[in-house]
């Protein structure tokens, strides 16, 4: 296993590298998420804005 | 009339419910091809003869290079959809792939300097390659500072079109730049005319990893563009139907 982790030698360029892109595919799987679910509370008060205004 | 699907497909409340069919699927096939070729790529694929186990960071690194170019160029050809028919969808298309992309090239200019440093001996040199995908990166924040820039949707969207039109002219450069100046970067060894240059047990994992990149940002467009629709349309019924 330790063998493995040291990756030849590389370990502090490979394991970065892998740090990196996970952390950023992580971030944007947040972010894509994050963004819909505002547009669809900013979508829900839209319809609750018009329902009252039709209603007085 | 073979265009009744194009108008179907531009249509938003169609679109929102096919992306919301297709997302699972993408988000699973993304999942499933990234762990087999991070246990390919790993685990199972030989040391390289010349560079060790240092090779294995192409397992991510080729993946986020290959989205910054792909992304952008599927961000030109919607903003163009968007601009020739006047496409709403297109254009929510076309605005949601900026921050992925731009977050992908930055993934592919680190790992690429992460790579350089044990391989060339430094994280940076101004090389046709390197400097051609920083320049990519900066038309992206362009993109993207455009965007917010402009409160006017609709002025906003032509405004970026044009600039992501234009700048569609570095993707071939970024792709032929190893070849057409001398580079330090190696050459293209899988998206090229003949075989690959890699045995099986290092192409296959590398496949893997493009394709589960590639249904990874196929699944975060989704998610970002069905947002980004319901952000444009504005008192349609269709949206009460879908949000009860």
């Amino acid at each position: 296993m330790s063998h493995w982790l040291q990756m030849g030698g590389y370990a502090r360029f490979l394991w970065p590298s892998y740090g990196i892109t996970f952390l950023v595919v992580a971030l944007n799987i947040w972010w894509a998420r994050r963004s819909a679910r505002e547009a669809r509370a900013l979508a829900r008060r839209r319809i609750a804005n018009a329902a009252s205004r039709s209603t007085t | 009339m073979a265009w009744t699907w194009f108008h179907k497909y531009g249509s938003p409340p169609h679109f929102y419910r096919l992306a919301g069919r297709w997302l699972p699927w993408l988000s699973w096939g993304a999942a499933l091809a990234i762990a087999a070729g991070l246990i390919g790529g790993l685990g199972l694929a030989p040391p390289d003869y010349q560079q060790g186990d240092g090779f294995r960071i192409i397992y991510v690194h080729a993946p986020a290079a290959w989205l910054s170019t792909m992304v952008y160029t599927v961000m030109a050809v919607s903003a163009a959809v968007g601009l020739i028919w006047r496409m709403g969808v297109a254009h929510a298309v076309s605005a949601s792939c900026a921050p992925i992309g731009a977050s992908f090239t930055a993934v592919a200019l680190l790992t690429g300097m992460l790579w350089g440093r044990p391989m060339w001996g430094t994280y940076w040199e101004w090389d046709p390659r390197l400097t051609s995908e920083l320049l990519l990166l900066f038309l992206y924040l362009g993109y993207l500072g455009l965007r917010n820039a402009i409160d006017d949707t609709a002025r906003a969207d032509r405004a970026c079109a044009v600039l992501a039109i234009v700048g569609v002219v570095n993707v071939p450069i970024i792709h032929y730049s190893v070849i057409w100046w001398n580079s330090l970067h190696q050459a293209p060894s899988v998206m090229k005319f003949g075989r690959a240059s890699m045995p099986a047990s290092m192409l296959v994992p590398l496949l893997l990893m493009l394709l589960g990149f590639t249904l990874c940002f196929g699944a975060l467009l989704l998610v970002r563009a069905r947002g980004e629709v319901l952000r444009r349309e504005r008192n349609a019924r269709w949206i009460a139907e879908v949000l009860a």
